[in-house]
Protein backbone atom coordinates (compact mmCIF):
# COMPACT_ATOMS: atom_id res chain seq x y z
CA UNK A 1 0.00 0.00 0.00
CA UNK A 2 1.43 3.83 -0.98
CA UNK A 3 2.02 5.78 1.70
CA UNK A 4 -0.05 8.28 2.35
CA UNK A 5 0.79 12.18 2.58
CA UNK A 6 -0.36 12.98 6.38
CA UNK A 7 -0.41 17.04 6.86
CA UNK A 8 -0.71 18.46 10.28
CA UNK A 9 -2.57 21.66 10.02
CA UNK A 10 -2.04 24.11 13.58
CA UNK A 11 -3.59 27.12 13.79
CA UNK A 12 -1.96 29.69 16.16
CA UNK A 13 -3.23 32.85 17.71
CA UNK A 14 -0.20 34.23 19.90
CA UNK A 15 0.94 31.22 21.22
CA UNK A 16 4.23 31.92 21.53
CA UNK A 17 5.07 30.72 24.41
CA UNK A 18 4.12 27.21 22.79
CA UNK A 19 4.51 27.36 19.62
CA UNK A 20 8.05 25.98 19.40
CA UNK A 21 7.34 23.21 22.26
CA UNK A 22 4.21 22.24 19.97
CA UNK A 23 6.75 21.93 16.59
CA UNK A 24 9.69 20.08 18.08
CA UNK A 25 7.61 17.46 19.53
CA UNK A 26 6.39 16.43 16.30
CA UNK A 27 9.60 16.91 14.83
CA UNK A 28 10.74 14.51 17.59
CA UNK A 29 7.87 12.18 17.26
CA UNK A 30 8.84 11.93 13.39
CA UNK A 31 12.48 10.96 13.91
CA UNK A 32 11.79 8.58 16.86
CA UNK A 33 8.63 6.51 14.88
CA UNK A 34 10.22 7.18 11.76
CA UNK A 35 6.39 8.52 10.39
CA UNK A 36 6.66 11.36 7.99
CA UNK A 37 3.74 14.06 9.34
CA UNK A 38 4.29 16.99 7.85
CA UNK A 39 3.03 20.14 9.32
CA UNK A 40 1.93 23.76 8.29
CA UNK A 41 1.33 26.20 11.40
CA UNK A 42 -0.98 28.96 10.46
CA UNK A 43 -0.17 31.92 11.51
CA UNK A 44 -4.01 33.59 12.77
CA UNK A 45 -2.29 37.55 12.23
CA UNK A 46 -0.51 36.94 15.94
CA UNK A 47 0.49 40.17 17.36
CA UNK A 48 2.97 38.58 19.69
CA UNK A 49 6.38 36.77 18.49
CA UNK A 50 4.88 33.88 16.92
CA UNK A 51 5.52 34.91 13.79
CA UNK A 52 9.09 35.21 14.06
CA UNK A 53 9.71 32.29 15.93
CA UNK A 54 7.92 30.43 13.30
CA UNK A 55 10.31 32.29 10.50
CA UNK A 56 13.62 31.92 13.11
CA UNK A 57 13.31 28.28 13.06
CA UNK A 58 11.84 27.64 9.64
CA UNK A 59 9.10 25.29 10.34
CA UNK A 60 6.81 25.14 7.57
CA UNK A 61 4.07 27.84 8.07
CA UNK A 62 1.89 30.52 6.17
CA UNK A 63 1.10 33.40 7.69
CA UNK A 64 -2.14 34.93 7.68
CA UNK A 65 -1.62 39.05 6.92
CA UNK A 66 -5.08 39.89 9.08
CA UNK A 67 -6.66 37.90 11.49
CA UNK A 68 -9.48 35.57 10.17
CA UNK A 69 -10.50 33.51 13.75
CA UNK A 70 -10.25 29.58 13.86
CA UNK A 71 -12.79 29.02 11.04
CA UNK A 72 -10.96 30.98 8.20
CA UNK A 73 -7.33 29.89 9.81
CA UNK A 74 -7.78 26.28 9.29
CA UNK A 75 -9.53 26.82 6.14
CA UNK A 76 -6.26 28.08 4.42
CA UNK A 77 -4.52 24.62 5.97
CA UNK A 78 -7.17 22.41 3.80
CA UNK A 79 -6.77 25.00 0.82
CA UNK A 80 -3.11 24.32 1.18
CA UNK A 81 -3.35 20.40 1.70
CA UNK A 82 -5.30 20.36 -1.22
CA UNK A 83 -2.88 21.92 -3.19
CA UNK A 84 -0.27 19.97 -2.41
CA UNK A 85 -2.18 16.65 -2.83
CA UNK A 86 -2.37 15.74 0.57
CA UNK A 87 -4.15 12.39 1.39
CA UNK A 88 -4.78 13.04 4.75
CA UNK A 89 -5.13 16.26 6.93
CA UNK A 90 -5.52 16.55 10.59
CA UNK A 91 -6.41 19.17 12.69
CA UNK A 92 -3.98 19.93 15.69
CA UNK A 93 -3.93 22.39 18.37
CA UNK A 94 -1.24 25.14 18.37
CA UNK A 95 -1.34 25.58 22.22
CA UNK A 96 -0.42 21.48 23.39
CA UNK A 97 -3.88 20.39 23.80
CA UNK A 98 -3.80 17.29 21.64
CA UNK A 99 -0.87 14.87 22.36
CA UNK A 100 1.12 13.69 19.36
CA UNK A 101 0.78 10.37 19.67
CA UNK A 102 -2.51 9.71 19.43
CA UNK A 103 -2.16 10.98 15.17
CA UNK A 104 -1.84 7.45 14.38
CA UNK A 105 -4.83 6.55 15.92
CA UNK A 106 -7.00 9.45 14.36
CA UNK A 107 -5.66 8.36 11.13
CA UNK A 108 -5.47 4.72 11.31
CA UNK A 109 -9.44 4.49 10.36
CA UNK A 110 -8.52 6.52 6.99
CA UNK A 111 -5.69 4.75 6.11
CA UNK A 112 -8.00 1.24 6.61
CA UNK A 113 -10.61 2.94 4.66
CA UNK A 114 -12.98 2.59 7.57
CA UNK A 115 -14.00 5.96 8.23
CA UNK A 116 -13.43 9.54 6.19
CA UNK A 117 -13.78 11.54 9.17
CA UNK A 118 -12.06 10.74 12.48
CA UNK A 119 -12.82 13.09 15.43
CA UNK A 120 -10.17 12.72 18.30
CA UNK A 121 -13.02 12.16 21.67
CA UNK A 122 -12.05 12.68 25.70
CA UNK A 123 -15.25 10.95 26.18
CA UNK A 124 -14.69 7.66 24.65
CA UNK A 125 -12.53 4.61 25.54
CA UNK A 126 -11.60 6.51 28.34
CA UNK A 127 -8.08 7.31 27.71
CA UNK A 128 -8.15 10.83 28.58
CA UNK A 129 -7.71 11.75 32.14
CA UNK A 130 -8.37 15.60 31.35
CA UNK A 131 -12.18 15.95 30.83
CA UNK A 132 -12.17 20.08 31.24
CA UNK A 133 -14.62 21.20 33.43
CA UNK A 134 -18.30 20.11 34.30
CA UNK A 135 -19.84 23.54 32.89
CA UNK A 136 -18.03 22.72 29.76
CA UNK A 137 -19.14 19.13 29.72
CA UNK A 138 -23.00 20.01 30.13
CA UNK A 139 -22.08 22.31 27.23
CA UNK A 140 -20.55 20.05 24.82
CA UNK A 141 -23.44 17.05 25.97
CA UNK A 142 -26.27 19.59 24.92
CA UNK A 143 -24.45 20.12 21.34
CA UNK A 144 -24.14 16.55 20.82
CA UNK A 145 -28.03 16.62 21.42
CA UNK A 146 -28.46 19.11 18.87
CA UNK A 147 -26.22 17.89 16.49
CA UNK A 148 -28.02 14.22 16.98
CA UNK A 149 -31.52 15.99 15.90
CA UNK A 150 -29.42 17.71 12.94
CA UNK A 151 -28.05 15.42 11.19
CA UNK A 152 -28.18 12.07 12.63
CA UNK A 153 -24.88 11.03 13.85
CA UNK A 154 -24.67 10.50 17.71
CA UNK A 155 -20.99 12.24 18.80
CA UNK A 156 -19.81 12.60 22.57
CA UNK A 157 -16.93 15.04 22.02
CA UNK A 158 -18.70 16.78 19.60
CA UNK A 159 -16.51 20.37 19.99
CA UNK A 160 -13.05 18.58 20.04
CA UNK A 161 -10.53 20.22 17.53
CA UNK A 162 -8.31 17.22 17.34
CA UNK A 163 -10.09 15.71 13.86
CA UNK A 164 -8.48 13.96 10.97
CA UNK A 165 -10.00 13.50 7.39
CA UNK A 166 -9.20 12.13 3.80
CA UNK A 167 -9.11 13.74 0.44
CA UNK A 168 -12.59 14.43 -0.38
CA UNK A 169 -13.35 16.13 2.85
CA UNK A 170 -10.32 18.36 2.40
CA UNK A 171 -11.53 19.23 -1.10
CA UNK A 172 -15.05 19.99 0.45
CA UNK A 173 -13.47 22.02 3.35
CA UNK A 174 -11.26 23.97 1.32
CA UNK A 175 -14.14 25.23 -1.14
CA UNK A 176 -16.58 25.99 1.90
CA UNK A 177 -15.45 25.68 5.67
CA UNK A 178 -17.89 27.47 8.15
CA UNK A 179 -16.51 30.49 9.68
CA UNK A 180 -18.69 30.30 12.88
CA UNK A 181 -18.29 27.27 15.35
CA UNK A 182 -16.69 25.12 12.78
CA UNK A 183 -15.99 22.23 14.76
CA UNK A 184 -20.02 21.29 15.31
CA UNK A 185 -21.05 22.47 12.11
CA UNK A 186 -18.59 20.99 10.68
CA UNK A 187 -19.58 17.72 12.33
CA UNK A 188 -23.50 17.80 10.71
CA UNK A 189 -21.51 19.11 7.25
CA UNK A 190 -19.92 15.80 6.75
CA UNK A 191 -22.70 13.33 7.98
CA UNK A 192 -25.10 15.24 6.01
CA UNK A 193 -23.07 14.95 2.55
CA UNK A 194 -23.19 10.82 3.72
CA UNK A 195 -19.53 10.75 4.82
CA UNK A 196 -18.72 8.14 7.64
CA UNK A 197 -17.92 9.61 10.74
CA UNK A 198 -15.89 7.93 13.71
CA UNK A 199 -15.15 8.92 16.78
CA UNK A 200 -11.99 7.08 18.37
CA UNK A 201 -10.71 7.71 21.81
CA UNK A 202 -7.45 10.11 22.96
CA UNK A 203 -5.42 11.68 25.47
CA UNK A 204 -5.94 15.37 25.49
CA UNK A 205 -3.78 17.73 28.32
CA UNK A 206 -5.02 20.80 29.93
CA UNK A 207 -4.36 23.85 28.38
CA UNK A 208 -1.39 25.25 30.00
CA UNK A 209 -2.27 28.91 30.86
CA UNK A 210 -5.78 28.68 29.59
CA UNK A 211 -8.09 31.24 31.48
CA UNK A 212 -11.69 31.24 30.73
CA UNK A 213 -13.06 34.57 31.98
CA UNK A 214 -16.79 34.18 30.47
CA UNK A 215 -19.63 35.22 31.99
CA UNK A 216 -22.39 32.95 32.33
CA UNK A 217 -24.43 35.29 30.08
CA UNK A 218 -21.96 34.88 27.41
CA UNK A 219 -22.09 31.04 27.78
CA UNK A 220 -25.55 30.84 27.37
CA UNK A 221 -25.67 33.49 24.42
CA UNK A 222 -22.77 31.41 23.09
CA UNK A 223 -24.73 27.98 23.49
CA UNK A 224 -27.93 29.41 22.06
CA UNK A 225 -25.87 30.73 18.87
CA UNK A 226 -24.45 27.35 18.89
CA UNK A 227 -27.39 25.46 18.94
CA UNK A 228 -29.02 27.50 15.96
CA UNK A 229 -26.23 27.38 14.10
CA UNK A 230 -26.22 23.71 14.17
CA UNK A 231 -30.02 23.22 12.95
CA UNK A 232 -29.68 25.84 10.53
CA UNK A 233 -26.94 23.61 9.20
CA UNK A 234 -29.34 20.74 9.36
CA UNK A 235 -31.69 22.47 6.94
CA UNK A 236 -29.33 23.77 4.86
CA UNK A 237 -28.44 22.23 1.22
CA UNK A 238 -25.49 20.43 0.45
CA UNK A 239 -23.91 19.70 -2.91
CA UNK B 1 -53.36 65.07 5.22
CA UNK B 2 -52.83 68.28 7.14
CA UNK B 3 -50.69 70.85 5.01
CA UNK B 4 -48.03 71.22 7.54
CA UNK B 5 -46.42 67.14 7.63
CA UNK B 6 -46.64 67.22 4.08
CA UNK B 7 -44.56 70.22 3.71
CA UNK B 8 -42.30 68.02 6.49
CA UNK B 9 -42.74 65.06 4.42
CA UNK B 10 -41.66 66.65 1.05
CA UNK B 11 -38.98 68.96 2.40
CA UNK B 12 -37.33 65.60 4.18
CA UNK B 13 -37.47 63.87 0.72
CA UNK B 14 -36.07 66.83 -0.85
CA UNK B 15 -33.41 66.75 1.44
CA UNK B 16 -32.19 62.72 1.08
CA UNK B 17 -32.95 63.54 -2.62
CA UNK B 18 -30.17 65.98 -2.87
CA UNK B 19 -28.08 64.18 -0.31
CA UNK B 20 -27.89 60.80 -2.50
CA UNK B 21 -27.26 62.95 -5.65
CA UNK B 22 -24.58 64.64 -3.73
CA UNK B 23 -23.19 61.34 -2.71
CA UNK B 24 -23.79 59.89 -6.19
CA UNK B 25 -21.24 63.30 -7.91
CA UNK B 26 -18.62 62.47 -5.25
CA UNK B 27 -18.70 58.79 -6.48
CA UNK B 28 -19.69 57.50 -2.59
CA UNK B 29 -22.44 55.36 -3.28
CA UNK B 30 -23.05 53.24 -6.66
CA UNK B 31 -26.14 53.84 -8.87
CA UNK B 32 -27.00 50.80 -8.21
CA UNK B 33 -27.50 51.32 -4.65
CA UNK B 34 -28.54 54.71 -4.59
CA UNK B 35 -31.58 54.24 -7.30
CA UNK B 36 -33.07 51.84 -4.25
CA UNK B 37 -32.74 55.18 -2.09
CA UNK B 38 -33.62 57.43 -4.70
CA UNK B 39 -37.20 55.82 -5.51
CA UNK B 40 -38.14 55.42 -2.28
CA UNK B 41 -37.64 59.07 -1.67
CA UNK B 42 -39.81 59.54 -5.01
CA UNK B 43 -42.47 57.28 -3.91
CA UNK B 44 -42.17 59.10 -0.71
CA UNK B 45 -42.37 62.85 -2.48
CA UNK B 46 -45.70 61.12 -4.35
CA UNK B 47 -47.83 59.87 -2.33
CA UNK B 48 -48.27 62.84 0.11
CA UNK B 49 -48.55 65.50 -2.99
CA UNK B 50 -51.86 63.27 -3.74
CA UNK B 51 -54.27 64.64 -1.76
CA UNK B 52 -56.52 62.30 0.64
CA UNK B 53 -54.77 59.64 -0.62
CA UNK B 54 -52.99 58.92 2.82
CA UNK B 55 -55.73 59.31 4.93
CA UNK B 56 -57.69 56.79 3.07
CA UNK B 57 -55.21 54.05 2.57
CA UNK B 58 -54.31 54.71 7.01
CA UNK B 59 -57.80 53.88 7.57
CA UNK B 60 -58.27 51.60 5.09
CA UNK B 61 -55.59 49.59 6.62
CA UNK B 62 -57.08 50.52 9.94
CA UNK B 63 -54.31 52.62 11.38
CA UNK B 64 -55.85 55.27 14.07
CA UNK B 65 -53.61 57.78 13.30
CA UNK B 66 -51.80 58.91 9.91
CA UNK B 67 -48.51 59.76 11.30
CA UNK B 68 -48.68 55.74 12.80
CA UNK B 69 -48.74 54.48 9.37
CA UNK B 70 -46.16 56.54 7.77
CA UNK B 71 -43.91 55.43 10.69
CA UNK B 72 -44.89 51.93 10.46
CA UNK B 73 -44.41 52.38 6.63
CA UNK B 74 -40.82 53.79 7.15
CA UNK B 75 -39.35 51.03 9.51
CA UNK B 76 -40.38 48.55 6.94
CA UNK B 77 -38.42 50.39 4.17
CA UNK B 78 -35.57 50.52 6.94
CA UNK B 79 -36.02 46.74 8.13
CA UNK B 80 -35.74 45.78 4.32
CA UNK B 81 -32.86 47.88 3.48
CA UNK B 82 -30.81 46.60 6.36
CA UNK B 83 -31.75 42.81 5.67
CA UNK B 84 -30.30 43.52 2.15
CA UNK B 85 -27.54 45.09 3.68
CA UNK B 86 -26.86 42.20 6.12
CA UNK B 87 -26.61 40.29 3.32
CA UNK B 88 -24.30 42.43 1.98
CA UNK B 89 -22.01 42.45 4.32
CA UNK B 90 -22.01 38.83 4.86
CA UNK B 91 -21.05 38.37 1.19
CA UNK B 92 -18.06 40.41 1.40
CA UNK B 93 -16.77 39.32 4.79
CA UNK B 94 -16.43 35.56 2.60
CA UNK B 95 -14.81 37.45 -0.11
CA UNK B 96 -12.41 38.92 2.12
CA UNK B 97 -11.76 35.72 4.28
CA UNK B 98 -11.06 34.43 0.43
CA UNK B 99 -8.84 36.99 -0.30
CA UNK B 100 -6.69 37.36 2.62
CA UNK B 101 -6.23 33.46 2.74
CA UNK B 102 -5.08 33.38 -0.88
CA UNK B 103 -3.08 36.02 -0.85
CA UNK B 104 -1.26 34.70 2.47
CA UNK B 105 -0.95 31.29 0.68
CA UNK B 106 1.09 33.19 -2.42
CA UNK B 107 3.14 35.05 -0.09
CA UNK B 108 4.71 32.11 1.51
CA UNK B 109 4.74 30.34 -2.12
CA UNK B 110 6.62 33.52 -3.18
CA UNK B 111 9.09 33.61 0.04
CA UNK B 112 9.83 29.86 -0.65
CA UNK B 113 11.48 30.38 -3.97
CA UNK B 114 12.87 33.69 -2.90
Amino acid sequence: MKKKKVLLMLAAYNEEENIERVCEEIITYNQKNNTSYDFLVINDGSTDKTGQILDEKGYNHVDLIHNLGIGGAIQTGYKYAKEKNYDIAVQYDGDGQHDIHYVQKIIDPIIHNDADFVIGSRFVENISKFKTSRKRRIGIKIISIFIKMACGFKGYDTTSGFRACNKEIIKDFARDYPIEYPEPITIVEVAKRKYRIKEVGVNMRERIGGKSSIHSWKEAYYMLNVCLSILIAGIRRYK
Amino acid sequence: MPKNLTLIVILFSLFLFILVLYLLRKGRIPVKYALIWLFFVVVIALVSIIPNLMENLANFLGFELLSNMILTLFIAILLLLTLIQTVMIAGQKKKTILLIQELSLLKKEMEEKK
